[in-house]
């Protein structure tokens, strides 16, 4: 075994908790030497701290820099602030990546869609700036920065470069908003100008969603403000399979946490009925950025290899294998092949 | 008849309207902005990009850009003559501000979000 990790495991509430067993049998079984540090956080909380996302979370976030999280729920219209909001904000997790690609044993109607979404994670109308300005009239601040939209480009640049990416567009409404996405646009066109290698482009967001339902193999890598991230990395999960297979990274210069974006389905919680497929993939994103390519890569090819056979697969892909019966399935997978 | 204006403007519930404080947008240089009470006013907490980065826990990686949001609460009942009162002293201590934007409860509920 090589260097140990030691990551802060957030299993969040609902079927997070099952969700985030399985996905850590498959991870230690894969050879990585991973030390896990659990902490609390999403709506059970709420009783016991006061506070979705408590200090000691952070703290502990904050000391080993990375985290696998999983689903949480953010009550609608009452003053609890979202902790996955929270935790961008804390920690500047500014760039959000959001990989799309097709799973092959998910029957879709496209051939080849392989995107990855750079989603600018901390300004926009995110910026938790509202205000019922009189009785009648609400408004919320979109804030874009020239500082916060550079460093998303760079980041989505470097990326792209790392990850042999060829082509980079930067989605926009800056025929209309022309201050605000104007500036977004002007700031992606100077990070590009450093990087000739690489393709880039810009494209309105609307005719942005069109082009991805009608031809989605021309994208390869996208950047975006918030908001329309937000959305168009929704589409594009539901594009590949939905968000069961939808992973996420949430990334700052200093810390990373890697999480799945669907619910926490709290109507299955304890059946262990649920695919724990997103939290595994964004585990696998996980290992990568660990620099643990080998054990990334075997179970991402023994997860293929059950979800290809479908013995043991969960209800929503046609089987009838429980969360933990799924994850074990893929753990001999890749012992049978050692 | 009606216009669809004035119906629509109808169904919304006349709601009791009282001034509690005042967000300021201020552009400084210098980093987070430190305050004494000014006035009726005193600084609840100060967010910049929407976090907050006074008073609490900030990450050293945190961006910040020289615009900062500055909530100010009254600390009894205030009119808005408090509040151009308010923005003198704030002005006349050297703090140069791009906008002030008045907090209200309607029926003691805030009209205003939280930072995060």
């Amino acid at each position: 075994m090589g260097k140990q990790h030691v990551i802060t495991m957030l299993p969040g509430e609902g079927t997070g908790p099952e969700i985030c067993e399985a996905v850590r049998l498959v991870i230690d079984a894969s050879g990585v030497d991973i030390k896990w540090e659990y902490e609390d956080i999403g709506l059970d909380c709420l009783e016991k701290y006061g506070t979705l996302l408590p200090d000691k979370t952070i703290q502990n976030i904050a000391k080993n820099k990375v985290a696998l999280k999983g689903p949480t729920t953010t009550p609608i219209g009452t003053g609890h602030k979202s902790a996955n909001v929270t935790l961008r904000k804390v920690f500047d997790l500014y760039a959000n990546v959001r990989p799309a690609k097709l799973i092959p044993v998910l029957k879709r109607p496209w051939d080849k869609i392989d995107i990855i979404n750079f989603r600018e994670n901390t300004e926009d109308s995110y910026a938790a700036i509202e205000h019922m300005v009189s009785d009648e009239v609400a408004q919320c601040l979109k804030v874009i920065t020239w500082p916060g939209s550079y460093r998303i480009a760079d980041f989505a640049f470097k990326w792209a470069k790392a990850n042999g990416r060829k082509k980079i567009y930067c989605v926009h409404k800056a025929n209309i908003m022309k201050m605000t996405d104007g500036l977004f646009l002007d700031a992606f066109r100077e990070v590009a100008k450093q990087h000739p290698d690489i393709e880039s482009g810009d494209i309105i967001v609307d005719n942005c969603c069109m082009q991805l339902v009608r031809n989605p193999a021309q994208f390869d890598c996208l950047v975006l403000p918030n908001l329309y991230g937000d959305i168009l990395t929704d589409l594009c999960a539901g594009l590949v399979g939905g968000l069961g297979f939808a992973p996420g990274a949430n990334v700052g210069d200093g810390c990373a946490i890697f999480e799945a974006v669907h619910g926490s389905a709290p109507k299955y919680a304890g059946m262990k009925k649920v695919n724990p497929s997103a939290v595994l993939i964004s585990g696998i994103m996980m290992l990568r950025w660990l620099k643990e390519e080998a054990a990334a890569a075997r179970i991402e090819k023994a997860m293929f290899a059950v979800l290809d056979e479908r013995k043991h697969v969960t209800y929503d892909v046609g089987g009838t294998a429980k969360t933990d019966e799924y994850a074990q399935a893929i753990v001999d997978k890749m012992h049978a092949k050692a | 008849m009606p216009t669809f204006t004035e119906v629509a403007k109808a169904t919304k519930k006349k709601r009791e309207i009282k001034l509690v404080g005042v967000d300021m947008y201020i552009i400084t240089e210098k980093g987070t902005p430190k305050f004494d009470d000014i006035g009726a006013f005193k600084c609840e907490f100060i967010s910049n990009r929407g976090t907050k980065v006074w008073p609490g826990f900030v990450s050293p990686d945190l961006l910040q850009v020289n615009w900062y949001r500055c909530r100010f609460m009254a600390t009894k009942d205030v009119q808005d003559a408090d509040i151009n009162a308010f923005l003198d002293a704030l002005t006349k201590k050297g703090w140069w501000w791009s906008a002030a934007q008045k907090l209200w409860t309607y029926d003691g509920e805030p009209g205003f979000s939280k930072a995060y």
